[in-house]
């Protein structure tokens, strides 16, 4: 059977040796228009309404994929990058990975708990470890907070010019909007099954917007322990020093 | 917060700091706590790095992080002269201090033994422009079994800069981390005197003006680290990294900055396997 992907030689190998099989490159996406008004704003705040925009953004990019692999009979998605392209106040949310499928056709054991296809954004290299470490990814995941930094309190703030502080309501804001990101991620993780998540990563953006609104994203993959007796894995790994030098 | 190292000049002045995690951090951190034998865990570790900590015993707490933002002002250095600049030595080091201070208060909130892999980062955001963010981000893990014995002599949590690759490599050297240490200096380096200019100008000499500038700072910045190894009671320090950077500060003001996990024996270690020939067919 024929088959499309983006992964490497060696990640077809290791997708193959973990007991899958690529089926095709599959991808989603979303255009969304991103401008709003914060004009007279003297708060530092979320932004509610556009950290809405911003995650249901990427989520109807990520159902797009899922519609994807459903319909290529795949259990789920390896390898899922996730792409911002913006033009003026307009950007396009692209999803986009390689489509496997269990060889053994007992794949409805990896459905997440939603009963989606697992995604994640392993490669093959790492979905290989993962699987024989005795983990199955559930779902791709993210959090977001779009925070608004207060203009008016700046203003006050520089007469303290040369002073060497710190300064408490910033500190506090986007503290406060990372942590959030990072929880609603966890939310997420949970709701596809998994107990915990790997990989996480938390990415500040402008999309160009103001410079005093500013986008925290959590992504990681959630993963979940293999509770098939007969699944085989290396435990424990095998050790193995490099000899060759970098 | 930890106490200073001696050698940083003057005292710091009573500052307005924040009192406390804010909201969303107990919150998250109550949640992945969660009920009892029901953790869940976030980590910023790698798949590999995630089963490396799992086989030597450890599980992955959560993800855990810090941030101070902070207003770095000016201090100037005078024009001709070699010196550091107290205040500004001070301002960036109280700023790394508090963040990782407050990662480890989530460290400790979600009761785990130690935290790896910590990125202490300086962001810049276009919103203010002295306005310099402190982030200090890395992964919480708890022994499966005895954790006490991998905690600070102070009985607090460890914390390093080592990878989940490192620190496998580490206990099975014999080793545990105790805590990530830091020592830095601002300092201005002086500008040369026309007739000092006339005197060099198309010839290959030793700069000794600008050599033992930079010299002194660096040392000053070790000398520092190794005084919080030292009171925490660790025997040595590995993977030390000494940074330098103007932060946009004028180009002859220069913040060194060392950074490096303290170690202390382990009892028990795990014996490293025997190396064993592997050919990669990787490029």
């Amino acid at each position: 059977m024929s088959f499309t992907s983006d992964l490497t030689i060696d990640e077809v190998l290791l997708v193959e040796e973990a007991g899958f099989e690529p089926v095709e490159l599959v991808m989603g996406s979303s255009y969304f228009h991103l401008g709003f008004e914060t004009a007279g704003w003297s708060q530092s705040q979320e932004i509610a309404a556009l950290s809405a925009v911003m995650h249901g953004a990427r989520q109807q990019a990520m159902r797009g994929l899922y519609e994807q692999t459903v319909e290529a009979r795949a259990d789920g998605v390896v390898g899922v990058r996730l792409e911002v392209e913006r033009e003026e106040h307009h950007a396009e949310f692209t999803v986009i990975g390689t489509a496997v499928r269990r060889r053994d056709g007992r794949g409805a054991a990896w459905q997440d708990a939603r009963g989606w296809p697992f995604t994640c954004d392993l490669s093959g290299e790492d979905f290989w470890s993962l699987v024989r470490g005795g983990y199955r990814p559930t779902s791709l995941v993210m959090g977001v907070c779009v925070y608004h930094v207060a203009h008016r309190s700046l203003g006050a703030w520089l007469s303290q010019m040369n002073a060497n502080v710190e300064h408490v309501p910033f500190t506090q804001g986007l503290y406060d909007a990372r942590e959030l990101a990072t929880e609603r991620m966890q939310y997420e993780a949970q709701q596809s099954g998994g107990s915990g998540v790997v990989g996480v990563e938390v990415h500040e953006g402008h999309h160009g917007w103001d410079s005093h609104v500013i986008e925290f994203l959590a992504i990681g993959t959630a993963v979940a322990p293999i509770t098939d007796a007969a699944h085989e894995t290396h435990r424990p790994p095998k050790v193995v020093m490099r000899l060759n030098d970098r | 917060m930890a106490n200073q190292p001696p050698g940083y000049p003057g005292n710091p002045q009573p500052r307005p700091l924040m009192a406390d995690l804010p909201q969303h951090a107990r919150e998250r951190i109550e949640r992945t706590r969660g009920a009892q034998g029901q953790r869940f865990f976030t980590s910023d570790l790698s798949v590999n790095e995630f089963l490396l900590v799992r086989e030597i015993g450890f599980e992955p707490a959560g993800l855990v992080m810090g941030s101070s933002i902070f207003h770095v002002g000016y201090q100037r250095g005078s024009w001709s002269e070699n010196q550091e600049l107290t205040v500004l030595t001070q301002a960036m080091y109280q700023a790394r201090e508090l963040a990782m201070a407050r990662m480890e208060e989530e460290v400790e909130a979600l009761g785990a033994d130690g935290v790896i892999g910590v990125r202490l980062k300086v962001n810049r955001h276009a919103f203010g422009e002295h306005m310099v963010e402190f982030l200090a981000i890395g992964t919480a893990i708890v022994a499966r079994e005895n954790g006490r014995a991998f905690r600070m002599p102070n009985g607090k949590a460890f914390s390093s800069d080592l990878s989940g690759q490192d620190f496998w490599t580490l206990l099975h050297s014999g080793y545990r981390p105790v805590s990530m240490v830091m020592g830095n200096c601002v300092y201005h380096v002086a500008h040369q005197s026309l007739g000092g200019w006339f005197k060099t100008v198309g010839q290959n000499v030793e700069m000794v003006n600008f050599t033992q500038a930079l010299y002194d700072a660096r040392e000053l910045a070790m000398e520092r680290l190794q005084y919080e190894a030292q009171m925490d009671g660790a025997i040595g320090v590995v993977g030390t990294e000494i940074t330098e950077s103007s932060h946009g500060w004028e180009s002859h003001i220069i913040e060194f900055f060392a950074v490096g996990t303290s170690v202390l024996p382990l009892q028990g270690a795990p014996a490293l396997p025997k190396p064993e020939l592997v050919l990669t067919v990787n490029e």
